[in-house]
């Protein structure tokens, strides 16, 4: 059966699959060029490292994310009908469809750390500095399946509770910039965003730097 | 008997405007059984709630002896259905839904599968979003067969498709009923096919049952009856009086239930005489019995 669902699902995510698995391949080595440039004219090659860590972090929500709408979008399409009507328990069926939007992450991740092992085993690395493939790996692979497990279960519900969801988020987000532009002054804001992303924090993961060199 | 399906009382409600309220429904084994009702009757909802797609808010559901929603795996592992609105993954193919769902139905009978195709003249490599209608009802039908199920739920199968293709469809049913003894509760608007092909009916109007009996017994006992100088009182008669209405001064037409011939003496007695008795098909007596659900006083 979830090889069957594993098919099912591949032939609708597989561009996408295809797509993050250039992305993810690309960010290392572009990274890794730019500091190289940067560094060549004067720059601070950390620092170009650095500013790259967006695009990580980005990138894994941003599989996390399509993945999980791709894994429901046909059952949403037939209203859950077929899917509801098979002999198998309903747990099961969400943990096989979950499952295989998970396999599917296995392609970007191997992509990256190909592409992260290829920077590392370079010879333009500054001396003193040093490379950490497999950490930067496996932080984007548990950030890629923390975004995929998220939205897999927002996406997972109806229409109307996903959009109010989205609603509650995006009202957030626009009242921290409204209350930042209008120079209130509220704790409330800061401490709800510390502890969503402070360490501990669910979507901790995500932030902070994402360094593939180092010191 | 023996009922494959039976419902006790069952009661469910969507939203403000619709209910089902103690719905009890017997479908006996080995039974086609034709589950008419007009569009909002609130047949899609009974069969949603009989194969556990719907909890019930009240009563209970038995489906081939297991209780309902509890048992749904075993249930639909032994249930064949086909959907009022296709339901299938629009990006697969017809070789790929069909193995989909194979995989998933431990009883799934692959040649027969294959055999199908070809009789049905289905197109494996096409996807399901490209095929035509008449297709896509088709490989529903295929879908719910080759599972071999012991019950077949066909909630308006055969609707917007065209003469042949339904033709097609109903003889596939019709074939597998005849080789495997199942059941088949089939839902349908086309109240002729019905006729054709069922032993029992079961008329549900308003998210009620109103009437639940063989075929035969349902033409049989349902006449109309031309009667001179009918008397004004029906209250004694043998049978149901559903309706009457004036024939221009030339008597009245009676409609009535439970007929028999020997009930004609019921008229002798009150001094009137029965001047015709009409026989109804199906859907004559499937609207006349609507219309005196709906307005139970008789006309006249």
């Amino acid at each position: 059966m979830f090889r069957a669902i594993t098919r099912t699902q591949w032939k609708s995510s597989r561009g996408l699959v295809l797509l993050a698995t250039i992305l993810a391949f690309a960010i290392p080595i572009a990274s890794f060029r730019t500091a190289t440039d940067v560094r060549a004219q004067g720059g601070l090659f950390l620092g170009a490292i650095a500013s790259w860590s967006v695009a990580y972090s980005v990138a894994a929500a941003g599989i996390g994310l399509s993945l999980a709408m791709i894994a429901w979008s046909p059952d949403h399409r037939g209203r859950h009908v077929y899917a509801l009507t098979l002999p198998v328990a309903r747990w099961r069926y969400v943990l096989m469809r979950l499952g295989a939007g998970a396999l599917f992450i296995a392609a970007p991740v191997a992509a990256l750390l190909v592409s992260a092992e290829v920077v590392a085993h370079s010879s333009s690395i500054p001396i003193g500095l040093q490379a950490f493939p497999i950490a930067l790996t496996i932080r984007f692979t548990i950030a890629a399946l923390v975004a995929y497990a998220l939205f897999f279960a927002i996406t997972a519900a109806t229409a109307r509770t996903a959009g109010i969801i989205i609603t509650i988020i995006a009202v957030f987000c626009a009242a921290t910039y409204l209350a930042a532009a209008a120079d209130v002054h509220t704790t409330f804001f800061e401490r709800t965003i510390e502890w969503i992303f402070a360490t501990p924090g669910l979507l901790s993961v995500f932030t902070g730097r994402w360094m593939l060199i180092d010191a | 008997m023996m009922f494959v399906v039976e419902t006790h009382d069952l009661g469910y409600r969507a939203g403000s405007d619709f209910e089902i309220a103690q719905l009890n429904m017997h479908v006996p084994a080995g039974a086609v059984y034709g589950f008419l009702g007009p569009n909002g009757a609130g047949k899609t909802t009974t069969i949603r709630l009989l194969l556990g797609l719907l909890r019930p808010a009240k009563g209970a559901i038995t489906v081939l002896g297991q209780p309902m929603p509890q048992a749904s795996v075993s249930v639909l592992a032994r249930t064949g259905y086909v959907p009022e609105r296709p339901h299938l993954y629009p990006t697969l193919t017809v070789a790929e839904a069909i193995d989909l769902h194979a995989a998933f139905h431990a009883r799934w009978d692959k040649p027969w599968a294959s055999e199908l195709v070809s009789r049905f003249d289905l197109p494996p490599a096409r996807r399901i979003s490209a095929l035509s209608k008449g297709e896509t009802g088709k490989l529903m039908m295929l879908l719910a067969l080759a599972q071999r199920p012991e019950l077949l739920v066909l909630d308006e199968p055969t609707d917007g498709l065209d003469p042949v293709v339904r033709r097609d469809v109903l003889e596939a049913v019709l074939d597998y009923v005849s080789a495997h003894s199942a059941t088949v509760l089939i839902s349908s608007h086309l109240v002729h096919e019905l006729e054709r092909i069922c032993d029992w009916i079961g008329v549900m109007d308003q998210g009620r049952m109103i009437a639940e009996l063989p075929m035969q017994e349902f033409k049989a006992g349902i006449k109309r009856i031309r009667v001179t100088a009918a008397p004004r009182d029906a209250g004694n008669a043998p049978f149901t009086l559903l309706a009457r209405a004036s024939l221009n001064g030339s008597g009245e037409e009676w409609l009535v239930r439970g007929w028999e011939p020997a009930m004609r003496a019921f008229f002798d007695t009150a001094g009137a005489s029965v001047r015709e008795v009409v026989d109804l098909d199906l859907e004559e007596g499937f609207v006349e019995l609507l219309r005196s659900f709906r307005s139970p006083l008789p006309r006249t």
